[in-house]
């Protein structure tokens, strides 16, 4: 640009972000640190008051600030807990003995064939004709997963796992969500754009006029949970249809599994709009000579579908498919599950319920058990896992690329 | 992959396209049948009921509306003061914070855009109780405009890079050419730069406005009751979660919240997929 002095560029530059950064700094930053201070307290419902004697906390407590000095309320003040890392200790809890480490061994060593196979994939990919397709390397893979599951009795060591620790049954039902529901999204996405993307189908323009109603709905994502919660109640939707042939309803809801299915299911519903949207988008920049090229070759439809189309939406669905599984329809679900379920059907007194996700469970943990530094030591390992998760989605998509030009 | 396929593919796809279509429609068909039937029930006993109108009354909608005994008009402006203040606000802080981001170069500006990818890492949920304790020292806490600067700078991270990203597109050379002209920085922005971003002006406005109009727990948590001083979503959960849930009134107000943003999404359907794909979502 034009160049201009120093002291002139700054205050204007100061100008342009000034307030963007005031607000970070306020409303993002100071809650951070707030939050990684108090995990290492015991702020609990029985000790919820600062005491503003000690130096960090007459720091960090806006009611200790002189400008807005408040009135204490009754109850005990907060202190540093003794140990320090009491709170993460309790939340990770038996995780970390033999037993625990043992099974989650187990559970890591699962994934070892698929790596393995991924690994077989690409130094297959570098030879000029395959012997094998990857298809049935990863079908290889899976199966030796499956019957490693049974060897190891993974079913055992899962057991030993959720008996020692809320975070681990919570952070695992989470990624176990997250791997169903991403995938599924994009994959009726996908399916979807590649038959709306093709012009002798009639009615496309009206079709995909049909596909953003769920997509505008999913900002009112409350009103639109609570009616999909209905039609999977006892005298919902589903189960009068069911009665309607003959067939006995079930109480959805308050089973685990098809609570969290259900979740899935309106899931998909607010999400799969947003997916087909973008893969069209995708899909349409793909120029046509590439099929052409591959026409004239004899490749069958398949053969197109694999080796062009998927290879070429990777660049530009990848980065949003990232930015979904770590992000609100993802690791972060909330309104839907909240709305749906409030984090149950129970499973016992003191154990998360059966579709508590992360994020459920770090609200029930506030707001209903007022356990602020239990809260606080969660949010700030959840935090460390979304903010590498954060820097590898821009390795992965270069959303940096910007940045570094 | 325009070759027409074979007539059994032909007509999967079709009826793949027809289930789409009824899963996509049918919650919101179902709420519309629901606000015509007379009674607190959402459900009729005859299956028909379910998929055609067999009875239509405008009894919920003209309770929903005389604000008696839900104030739902209230709520309603509430939501729309909050939502509207929002956009404005994110409007003006986002878009000039992502023209400096974009257009100068200055020290720390690659950190400065990764530290904000980074702290959005942070849930929401989490810092819901020092955000709180940091209103309620400003006087904000339980007042509309706590919650329109709570929103503003949540929604400021996606707003920057999606504007970012626009300014990205738009080629330097008119703003140097304005520049030469004697256009200082700021009035290259102001009257160069903004005018060329109107598209994703209109994307950034309508999702920061949704993202204010639909957002649930930080109302629930920064606005505590009384009834009128609800955001409408937060009064509409109220609604659903009391003794006997008046499902005929709540699918009435679900209507009336739903509908008119369904017709501003189809009317900016090709923006917002325009926009989004330009802006933070693409490589």
């Amino acid at each position: 640009m034009v160049s201009w002095s120093g002291r002139r560029k700054a205050l204007t530059i100061l100008a342009f972000i000034g307030p963007t950064l005031l607000g970070i700094l306020a409303l993002n930053i100071y809650p951070i640190i707030y939050n990684v201070y108090i995990s290492f307290t015991n702020r609990n419902q029985y000790h919820p008051n600062p005491d503003c004697t000690v130096f960090l906390t007459s720091v960090i407590e806006p009611g200790c600030w002189p400008m807005f000095r408040s009135n204490a309320g009754m109850g005990q003040p907060y202190v540093i807990q003794e140990p320090l890392f009491a709170n993460y200790d309790s939340l990770i809890g038996k995780l970390f003995t033999g037993e625990g480490v043992l099974a989650l061994v187990k559970l890591a060593l699962l994934f070892a064939p698929l790596i393995i196979a991924g690994q077989v994939n690409k130094r297959l990919d570098r030879q000029l004709t395959r012997p094998v397709s990857s298809f049935w390397v990863w079908i290889g893979g899976l199966a030796i997963t499956v019957l490693l599951a049974w060897i190891l009795n993974v079913g055992g060591a899962m057991k030993t796992l959720e008996a020692s620790s809320d975070f681990f049954i919570v952070v695992f039902r989470t990624l176990l969500f997250v791997v169903i529901t991403v995938p599924l999204n994009y994959i009726f996405g996908l399916i979807l754009a590649l038959v709306l993307n093709g012009d002798y189908i009639k009615g496309r323009t009206f079709f995909r006029a049909i596909m953003i109603i769920p997509w505008a709905a999913s900002t009112m994502f409350i009103i639109m949970s609570l009616i999909w919660q209905f039609f999977f109640r006892e005298q919902g939707t589903i189960n009068q249809i069911l009665r309607a042939f003959g067939g006995e309803g079930l109480a959805w809801l308050a089973n685990g599994n098809y609570a969290l299915a259900a979740i899935i299911l309106v899931n998909l519903w607010f999400s799969f709009p947003f997916c087909f949207n973008i893969i069209l988008g995708a899909l349409q920049s793909i120029p046509a000579d590439q099929y052409e090229a591959a026409d004239v070759d004899g490749a069958t439809y398949w053969q197109q579908l694999v080796n062009i189309t998927l290879p070429l939406l990777r660049p530009s669905v990848m980065p949003a498919i990232v930015l979904s599984a770590i992000g609100g329809g993802g690791f972060q679900m909330f309104g839907t599950v909240w709305a749906m379920t409030g984090g149950g059907p129970s499973q016992g007194a003191g154990v998360p319920g059966a579709t508590e996700l992360v994020m459920v469970y770090a609200y029930k943990q506030v707001f209903q058990y007022n356990a602020y530094a239990k809260a606080g030591a969660f949010a700030v390992i959840i935090f460390i896992f979304l903010f590498i998760a954060t820097l590898y989605s821009m390795r992965i998509s270069r959303i940096t690329q910007g940045a570094y030009e | 992959m325009s070759r027409k396929p074979r007539p059994l593919v032909l007509v999967l796809q079709y009826i793949f396209l027809g289930l789409m279509t009824l899963f996509a429609l049918y919650p919101i068909w179902f709420v519309i049948l629901a606000s015509g039937r007379v009674g607190s029930r959402l459900y009729t006993l005859n299956l028909l009921g379910m998929f055609i109108p067999t009875e239509w009354t405008f009894e919920n909608y003209q309770v929903m509306l005389s604000g008696q005994p839900y104030p739902f008009l209230t709520w309603m402006r509430n939501s729309l003061f909050v939502a509207g203040f929002t956009t404005i606000a994110c409007l003006l802080i986002a878009t000039s914070a992502a023209f400096a981001f974009s257009r100068f170069r200055f020290y720390g500006r690659e950190f400065g855009l990764i530290l904000l990818l980074a702290i959005q890492a942070f849930p929401g949920v989490l810092s819901l109780v020092p955000v709180a304790q940091l209103l309620t020292a400003f006087k904000l806490y339980a007042s509309h405009w706590g919650l329109i600067l709570a929103y503003t700078i949540g929604n400021l991270v996606f707003t920057t890079w999606l504007m970012k990203g626009y300014f990205d597109t738009i080629p330097i050379e008119i703003e140097e050419a304005a520049m030469i002209d004697g256009c200082g920085p700021i009035q290259s922005f102001l009257l160069v730069g903004l005018p060329m971003a109107k598209p994703a002006l209109a994307v950034t406005a309508l999702l920061a406005f949704m993202g204010g109009w639909g957002e649930y727990v930080f109302a629930s948590v920064l606005i505590p009751a009384p009834d009128v001083r609800r955001t409408l979503m937060v009064g509409m959960y109220s609604l659903a979660n009391t003794q006997s849930i008046p499902w005929g009134y709540f699918a009435a107000g679900a209507v009336m919240t739903i509908i008119p943003v369904i017709l501003i999404y189809t009317y900016f359907q090709k923006y917002l997929v325009g926009g989004l794909t330009l802006g933070g979502v693409k490589g």
